[in-house]
């Protein structure tokens, strides 16, 4: 036994021991009547609930029907001590006998995860265990046994009048029969509310369970009548119906197995079957187990948390109130965990073996899961490296403009102020004209440097400006048809100018256009840029690496470059960039 | 003599540019190194012509946006801007301000300037 399971062993033993109590009392008792069947079906009964509520714990420790099961079990021994011929030992097992069959009937109610559902029957179980406890105590301090049947010790808790006693126990058994009643009512209900495989596991644990509870109504009917005789008839099939209950829940447990087995191979039999959507190994799971919220979170070791089926993070803890989680392993590696309902008391060992028998698929949708996580980042982390390399451009863009050129401005007017004071001299005179061509060379081309790095209209004045810029100093007629803009985010604004002035210098280089057209729209959440020329087209991204760059580039920002350029025909390029 | 107003972010430019303008004849009242010293000057000077940066340090507005300004003042002095950039950039922006017109920083001079001025 592992872990969980060797923690129980005491309670085992300690089960053993308590259901010999009435085997031993039985044993020693010299009373004429001898109680036989208690002695004999006591213990069978005591072992039973035990034994299978150990059973019940190992196998649903979500679920606390076991842990109830055993203590029905442990009572049940206690109300064996009516054997004894001690009146204290006596009373002791007289006083606990109804408490087992409210432990039991709140075990039934609660069945199958251990809670009870609704308010009417929180409600009847309170009523139950005040009747069984408080009230019974009531009727024990006016019960004389003497008075009754033969055979019984004396009572030492008695205090008063016999008579009393019996008009208390006659009342408090007319309020367990309704009790009973409502409760035989309440499981009826449960067994036809139940579903399909459900309804057949939960089907003999309820029919020997209202079996007891009708026994014990008509018991207590027959109390409240004063029919003794058929008492003691009702006492013995009702010992006898008990000591089935907890076969009848094993039943029910084996049942689920079978059935699990079956959802197991019919599982293996569809995870052959091609699955074209994403994520269709969590439907499928879903529909062999019967939970339609079942969910699948992968573990992704990379980032030591889980992920669903989409890549998105699941949050931790994976085990919550009403929902379990049972991890999946492959060749000792963790590979995903099964989400699954509470509510529904699946077997942990049959949501396993359906993980063990998914886990190739499992595994596969997890290296999906991961890539799909990976992606996300990657796109993300791209578009972080291009808004980095354009704010790095600004920036470069700026200290130029700040440096170099304002001192080669100041450089040339102070030249112009010597021209100014050179007089006569004619060779200086044309000396320095020279220097201040040369000089106006260099600022044309240091402008020119700055615009290609990042021009300061776009971020000065934005798109539509930059782009009129742009239709300004191309070397043919550009007309732009740009709606006049609000300002847009930066990474937006900067791809579609490089795309622009891009597109623009090819326009000019390669297709001997006479015209050239920008528009720029905006369309569901997107911006759309055109670059339209009636030349020679024949354009081809994969060839240059000018479009190729365009592609990468606005592919950063999510977007898409279609470019149309049929020989002869124009060419059309076609940005569209997300713009929320 | 033309009272003139100098703004640009730039003091080394502004020095150099009232050399060359006093040289030219022209009274320089005051430089400006940002929009608001600008203001201040144009109102309490009433220069009769503002040479105007289009690009003043970052975060300022630009220099089509002081022209405005600078031209709803009363008593307004005539706004030409300047910049180390080459026009063609902002021809049609330089056009559509209340701006008289556009001298590249490097060609600054009284023939450029009274082309420009009413």
């Amino acid at each position: 036994l592992k872990g969980p399971g060797r923690a129980l062993v005491p309670i085992a033993i300690a089960g053993v021991a308590a259901g010999c109590v009435p085997l031993l009392l039985g044993l020693a008792g010299e009373r004429a009547d001898g109680w036989p069947l208690l002695a004999v079906l006591g213990p069978l009964v005591t072992w039973a609930f035990v034994g299978t509520g150990l059973f019940a714990w190992l196998r649903r420790p979500a679920s606390r029907v076991g842990q109830m099961m055993v203590a029905v079990g442990f009572i049940w021994s206690v109300s064996t001590l009516t054997l004894s011929e001690d009146g204290r030992l006596f009373m002791v097992g007289f006083l606990a006998t109804p408490l087992t069959y409210v432990a039991l009937f709140h075990t039934l109610l609660a069945f199958p995860d251990g809670r009870l559902h609704s308010r009417l029957e929180r409600v009847l179980v309170a009523t139950a265990y005040v009747s069984a406890t408080v009230v019974h105590l009531g009727v024990a301090l006016f019960f004389d046994p003497l008075g009754g049947p033969g055979g019984l010790p004396e009572n030492p808790l008695l205090v008063g009048d016999p008579e009393l006693g019996e008009t208390l126990g006659r009342a408090r058994a007319a309020l367990g029969t309704l009790l009973v009643a409502a409760m035989v009512v309440i499981l009826l209900r449960r067994r036809s509310a139940a579903k399909g495989s459900q309804r057949r596991a939960l089907l003999p644990v309820l029919a020997t369970g209202a079996l007891v509870a009708a026994l014990l109504a008509l018991w207590l009917v027959a109390r409240v009548g004063g029919l003794t005789e058929a008492q003691r008839g009702l006492e013995d099939a009702r010992l006898v119906v008990l000591a089935l209950v907890p076969f009848a829940y094993l039943a029910g447990l084996l049942h689920s197995r079978v059935a699990g087995a079956a959802a197991v191979s019919e599982l293996v039999a569809r995870l052959g079957e091609p699955r074209h959507r994403r994520g269709g190994l969590q439907t499928v799971l879903a529909e062999a187990l019967g939970d339609p919220s079942l969910a699948i979170a992968y573990w992704l070791p990379a980032r030591s948390g889980y992920v669903d089926v989409d890549g998105n993070e699941v949050e931790l803890p994976l085990e919550r109130p009403g929902r379990v989680c049972v991890p999946v392993e492959s060749g000792g590696a963790r590979i995903a965990a099964i989400l699954y309902d509470a509510e529904l008391d699946l077997d942990a060992e049959l949501v396993r073996a359906v993980g063990a028998a998914a886990s190739l698929t499992l595994e596969n949708e997890r290296l999906d899961a991961e890539l799909r996580a990976k992606v996300d980042q990657l796109r993300a982390s791209r578009a972080r490296i291009v808004e980095s390399s354009d704010a790095a451009r600004r920036r470069i863009e700026r200290d130029l403009h700040d440096g170099a050129q304002q001192r080669l401005v100041s450089l040339a007017l102070s030249l112009k102020m010597l021209e100014s004071k050179l007089g006569g001299n004619t060779e200086a005179v044309a000396e320095l004209a020279a220097s201040r061509r040369e000089l106006e060379h260099a600022l044309a081309e240091l402008r020119e440097l700055g615009r290609g790095i990042h021009p300061p209209v776009l971020s000065d004045r934005g798109l539509g400006a930059v782009l009129e810029s742009l239709a300004h100093r191309a070397p043919l007629p550009v007309e732009l048809d740009a709606a006049p803009g609000e300002r847009l985010p930066e990474r937006v604004e900067s791809t579609a100018y490089f795309v622009a002035a891009e597109a623009l210098t090819n326009v000019a280089r390669y297709s001997r256009a006479s015209h050239a057209r920008i528009g720029l729209r905006r369309e569901d959440g997107h911006v759309v840029l055109e670059i339209t020329d009636d030349g020679v087209g024949g354009a081809d991204p994969a060839a240059g690496s000018g479009l190729r760059g365009l592609l990468d580039r606005v592919a950063a920002v999510d977007g898409s470059l279609e470019v149309d350029s049929p020989a002869g025909g124009g060419t059309v390029v076609r940005a569209t960039i997300p713009c929320a | 003599m033309v009272s003139v107003l100098i703004v640009d972010d730039h003091s080394g430019f502004r020095t150099q540019a009232r050399r060359v303008l006093e040289s030219e004849g022209y009274r320089v009242v005051s430089e400006a190194g940002d929009g608001e010293a600008a203001i201040a000057a144009a109102r309490a000077l009433r220069p009769e012509l503002a040479l105007v940066d289009v690009f003043l340090a970052e975060g300022e507005a630009t220099g089509f946006e002081l022209a405005a300004r600078l031209a709803a003042l009363p008593e307004p002095p005539a706004v030409i801007l300047i910049s180390s950039h080459d026009g063609a950039e902002f021809d049609t922006l330089a056009r559509e301000s209340r701006a008289r017109g556009f001298v590249p920083k490097a060609q600054l001079s009284r023939a450029a300037i009274e082309e420009l001025r009413p």
